[in-house]
Order: structure tokens, then sequence, then C-alpha cells
């Protein structure tokens, strides 16, 4: 059963420059209970799809043009404001990538939390003041009573991510959408707030939709990968199929840029120089024709130029959009 | 904080001192002789210096300045040239105009000031927006006597609800007092709320494009919630610092205002002291003054702190 559905998502923002395509028809599904990854560059539009969700791209600036988003059944993109704000923070709620400043500086971390148990559940002040000090023993803060008191500046980078986690599952969300949450971390730090979520998601039954630049982080947490790249979903697959043999020539660029110290490289007695992906990413104000990746693509021919590739599933559950996946799994193997 | 604060207070000290020194020479710089005016137009050059002599002009600067500095030590601001009364005594009748002048000014000007600039930045672009800032610009740009007598023109004179002018002591009675406040608090108000205002729209968009607020939003909280609370208290230092600068405006504005609008306040004393060149009440009114400034800055620098956490003295 999916608790959540896009369909063919489009979110354009309009600028002095034309109109930025940002998402541009993307699709996917979030089964009760999963971790979903959305992988992609700075730029992809992994972002925006996540903000698009929550409708919280401002107005001013930009706005959902086409798709739905189904939350069981019902379309979140037709919803009255009103009833989109009961949605977030309670049905699905968001942690974002700088914990440095998504914490309000001037409210203490027990308003903070507080609130939002206040807005959804309608408990007294004083009863969601204990549920908050319950979320931060969840999360794992020491001496929680103190820190309720206490204001995001004295909290360190990984203690105020774990208080956006305690925030973002006071409710318990039925979607939690994670916004590059290890980004900013130190690394050691970045593994012991994975474990956190993943923990929680267990205990919890959340489903997860974990956006990162970073494979490494896919691998760890999630059960299924979307791919993206230029606004459009490119791949996708389950961990297990991408790792093993990822279909789409950006996918395998993407795997090839990731530093190896493992002792299969070390035993062949050299470490293999990092591969970059050539080119840049395309300019969104403008139509792409075809392929989005094609400039950059080795395996790219005219037909990628001219004509955009569907998505065709090469495998059970395992989807591309490219024109030459057979030359690509060829030059693989 | 307590220490802060006595350490704040001692430091008010030199400050005043230096105030005391300016205002004493200035004075003695400015052209025109006291003792000629006293003495009246067809006064002989003896009459002049008999004046000169009894009002103590006639001793060294340095020692005037000695003599007047240990009186004033002792709380004595010295006697009036003209009057012959004690300038304390001249200050504390004109004080409660003034005084209920500028609150009321403040009050007026802050109550519309914040909620129209948080309006401004949370509608920006829109026509509330343009709207607001159209009037904060031709607020800023309009003198306190042209808004003052355009008012009494309308209210006053045309429509007949208000007072044309003078004051009423709180003593005769609330509403008479309200009523005479009314149309110069309006007045002097403007410039003041267009001030406000501008700075509450800047500091609010600066603050509305924040990662918190974007969380905030991410809770589903009212709207209410997020601009007055979650915005407007990040927002709220540079709104204060210019509230306080304001009040300095003020006492500028309010010897304008008090002119108009016929109000027996310090402002008017200043006017017509100055016009005398009588000394020990200008003097004095310098000093209240500035001591007034400093202790309100002491207020705001004091304000931080409750509104930014992370503002420790």
């Amino acid at each position: 059963m999916n608790v959540l559905e896009v369909r063919d998502l489009a979110t354009h923002f309009f600028t002095l420059d034309g109109v930025v395509r940002a998402v541009d028809g993307v699709s996917f599904r979030l089964a009760r209970g999963e971790t979903l990854g959305i992988v992609g560059e700075s730029g992809c539009g992994k972002s925006v799809t996540a903000l698009s969700i929550l409708r919280l791209i401002p107005p001013e600036t930009g706005r959902v043009v086409g798709g739905s988003v189904l939350l069981e059944g019902q379309d979140l993109v037709k919803l009255p404001e009103s009833d989109m704000r009961a949605i977030r923070g309670h049905r699905i709620s968001m942690i974002f990538q700088e914990p440095m400043t998504s914490l309000n500086p001037v409210l203490t971390i027990g308003t903070q939390i507080a609130e939002n148990v206040v807005r959804h559940t309608g408990v007294s002040w004083s009863a969601a003041l204990d549920r908050a000090r319950e979320m931060l023993e969840l999360v794992k803060i020491a001496d929680p009573r103190r820190r309720l008191q206490e204001y995001p500046h004295q909290l360190s980078g990984g203690m105020r991510q774990r208080t956006m986690i305690a925030i973002a599952l006071s409710c318990n969300p039925q979607v939690l959408i994670a916004d590059e949450p290890t980004t900013a971390l130190d690394v050691t730090i970045q593994a012991q707030i994975l474990d956190l979520m993943l923990e929680l998601k267990e205990k919890l039954g959340t489903a997860i939709i974990m956006i990162t630049h970073d494979l490494g982080v896919i691998a760890e947490t999630a059960q299924r990968v979307v791919v993206m790249y230029a606004g459009r979903k490119v791949e996708e697959a389950s961990v297990d199929q991408l790792f093993a043999q990822p279909a789409h020539p950006y996918t395998r660029g993407l795997m090839r840029a990731i530093p190896r110290l493992d002792a299969e490289a070390e035993v062949a007695g050299r470490r293999p120089r990092l591969q970059e992906i050539p080119g840049i990413v395309p300019a969104l104000n403008q139509p792409i024709a075809g392929c989005a990746f094609a400039p950059r693509c080795p395996f790219a021919t005219g037909r990628c130029r001219a004509e955009r590739p569907p998505l065709i599933e090469t495998a059970a559950g395992h989807s591309v959009a490219c024109w030459e996946t057979a030359r690509v799994l060829e030059a693989a193997a | 904080m307590t220490a802060y604060i006595a350490r704040r207070l001692f430091a008010t000290l030199p400050v005043m001192a230096v105030v005391a020194v300016f205002v004493f020479f200035l004075l003695r710089l400015a052209p025109g002789d006291p003792a000629a005016i006293i003495a009246g137009e067809d006064a002989t050059a003896e009459s002049i210096a008999a004046v000169r002599a009894k009002l103590g002009l006639d001793r060294p600067v340095l020692e005037q300045f000695v003599i007047w500095l240990a009186r004033l030590v002792q709380g004595d601001f010295g006697v009036s040239i003209f009057s012959n009364l004690p300038v304390t005594r001249l200050m504390a009748q004109r004080v409660e105009p003034t005084v209920a002048l500028t609150l009321s000014t403040l009050l007026i000007a802050v109550c519309m000031a914040i909620p129209i600039g948080v309006v401004a930045a949370w509608k920006v672009r829109t026509f509330v927006d343009r709207a607001v800032m159209i009037f904060a610009v031709m607020g800023f740009a309009m003198p306190v006597f042209l808004v003052a007598y355009v008012l009494i023109y309308i209210f006053a004179v045309q429509l007949n609800w208000l007072p044309v002018q003078g004051y009423r002591p709180i003593a005769e009675g609330l509403w008479p007092f309200v009523e005479g406040l009314i149309l110069p608090s309006v007045a002097l108000g403007i410039t003041y709320m267009a001030l406000i205002a501008r700075i509450t729209r800047a500091s609010m968009l600066e603050v509305l494009s924040q990662d918190y607020i974007r969380t905030a939003n991410s809770k589903g909280l009212a709207t209410q919630r997020v601009l007055l609370l979650h915005a407007l208290k990040n927002a709220a230092v540079p709104i204060v610092t210019v509230i306080g600068i304001g009040i300095a405006l003020l006492i500028s504005g309010v010897v304008i205002t008090e002119t108009v609008f016929n109000i027996p306040g310090l402002g008017r004393l200043t006017v017509d002291a100055v016009l005398k060149r009588d000394y020990p009440i200008v003097q004095g009114l310098i000093l209240v003054f500035a001591a007034v400034k400093v202790l309100i800055n002491l207020v705001i620098d004091i304000s931080y702190a409750f509104l930014d956490p992370r503002i420790r003295y």
C-alpha cells in the first residue's frame, strides 16, 4: 500500500531569465514504512520536489504547475492552504539540510517542539512540553529537561539536527522528508544521525524520503532509489539493483565519482583515479529536446539529442530513461 | 545583568560631564548679551554693568563654570535670569504636557507602524506593500508643521471634531486631556511612524527569507504565529534601535509641535529661553534632554538581551 504517490509533478520558477523547469514530470511511489532515496547533483530538482510535496515553494517565485501528490489517495496539490497546513508537521514532516539555521534562534527548544504538538493534537501546553521532553529522550539528547529551556545556539550541530528530528516526529507523521539531513554535519555525527533515523523509522513505522547527493547515504538507508537529473527521473531501482547494475549513463557516472578506499582497490595495487562527469548541468530555463544528459553522455547518439527517452522497465522494479540501455549494459559487462 | 546595568549607569557620568562642559561653553560663545536684554532697550552702560554684576556674568568664565557645576551636582540648576524662579520649578511646571505628548506620539506611532510594516513585508510587492511604502516616503518627507496645519484645518476648523490648539492637564478629566493630544500626537508621529514602518518592513523581509521561517511553515503553524512570534521577535532588534533613535528626533519635533499647537511644555520653554538668552534654563533643559537620551540608550541596550537570547552582557 502506497502512503504517498507523486505523479508527473512539475514545478516551475518564474524568473527574469524565463521559466525555470526545476521539476519536469517526476513520478514515484512511497510504500508505508519504506525508505526511498532521491539522489542527484545540486540543482537536479530533488529539494524542489520535496518542497513541492509540502507546498512550501514561495508563491512569489514559483509553483507546482502540473501533476498530483496523493497522500493516501488525497491530492495535496488541489487542497486549500488551510487544509494543507493541517497536514504539514502532522502527517508529512520535513527536516532540512542546515541544522545551524533551521531552528529559530530566539525561541527555546521546548517551545519549538511543543508548538508543533499543540498545533496538531490540540493538547495543553504543559502536556505538549511533556511530549517534547519525551521526544528529546527518543532522539537521545541527554538531560532533556534542561535542554527544553535552552536556545539553539547552546546546542551543537548534531544536537540541533536531533532536535529537528524530534520536532518532525513529534506528531507521528506517516511521511518524513529528509532533505540532505547529514550533509552539513561531521562524518562521525552523520553516521549517528542516520542510525537514529533508521532506528526511529523502525520504532514508529514512518516512511522516509531521503534526499541526498551522497550514494553512500543511499546505500546505508534506502530500499529504493530514484535518480534525478535536470528535473527529471532518469532511473529507479531497488538499492541492490542500482548498485549491482546501474543502467543509466548518469548513474554510472555518479558511481565512478565515489572515492574508493576499500580492500579490493588496495589489493589490485592501484587506487583508480576519481572520474568526474564531463560537462555541466544544462540550464533549465530553456526547453530541453531529447535526453537532458545527452551533452555529457559518452553513449549519446543523434536520437538522444532529438527525442526524449521514455522510462522503460529493464527488470522487475528497475526502470530507466535511456535510448542506449543495451549498449550501456554491454559496455559494463 | 545587574552588574552590567550598574556599570552602564556609572558610565553615564563622564558622558553627562562632557555634555555639561559643552553646554556651558557653547552658550557663552553664542552671540548676544543677556545683561543688555534684561536692562532694556534704553539702558545706559552703567545699568547694563550693574545687571551683569548682579548675575555674576562679570566674573571670569572659568569661575562661573565652577560655581555652576558645584551647584549642579547638588541638584541646583540655578535661577532664571528673567523670572527669578528656580529652573527646576520652571521645568517641573512644564514637564507634564511634554511627557504626555511624547508618550502618546510614541504609542500611536509604534502601534500603527509595526503592524503596517509587518503586513507590508508579508504582502511584499503587492498593492498593500506599495501603498505602505508610498506613505512611508511621503510621511518621512513632510515637515511636522505642514502636517500639523493640514490636520488642524481638516479636523479642527472644517469638521470641528477636535480643538484647534491648547492643552488640558489630565487633572481636568481624561477626555479633554486626550482630545487635546490627538492632533499634535498624530502630526508629530507621522514622520516617526513612517520611519518605524520602513525599518519593520525591511527587517521582517530579511527574517522571512531565513531557513527557520521555512521550518515554522513546515510545521503548519498559523500565519499569525509565524509572522508575530517566529519572524517579528527576530526582526525586533533593529526596530527597537530605531524607536530609540526616534525618541531623540521626537525631542526636536516636540519644540515645533508645542509651538504650533500652543502647548505649554518643555519645548516652548526651550524656545523662549533661547530667544531671551536665559542661560540657566537653557543649560538645565539641555542637560535634562541629554540625560533622557542616555537613559533611553541604556534601556534599549538592555532590551536586546530580552529579545535575543544570544546577546548576553
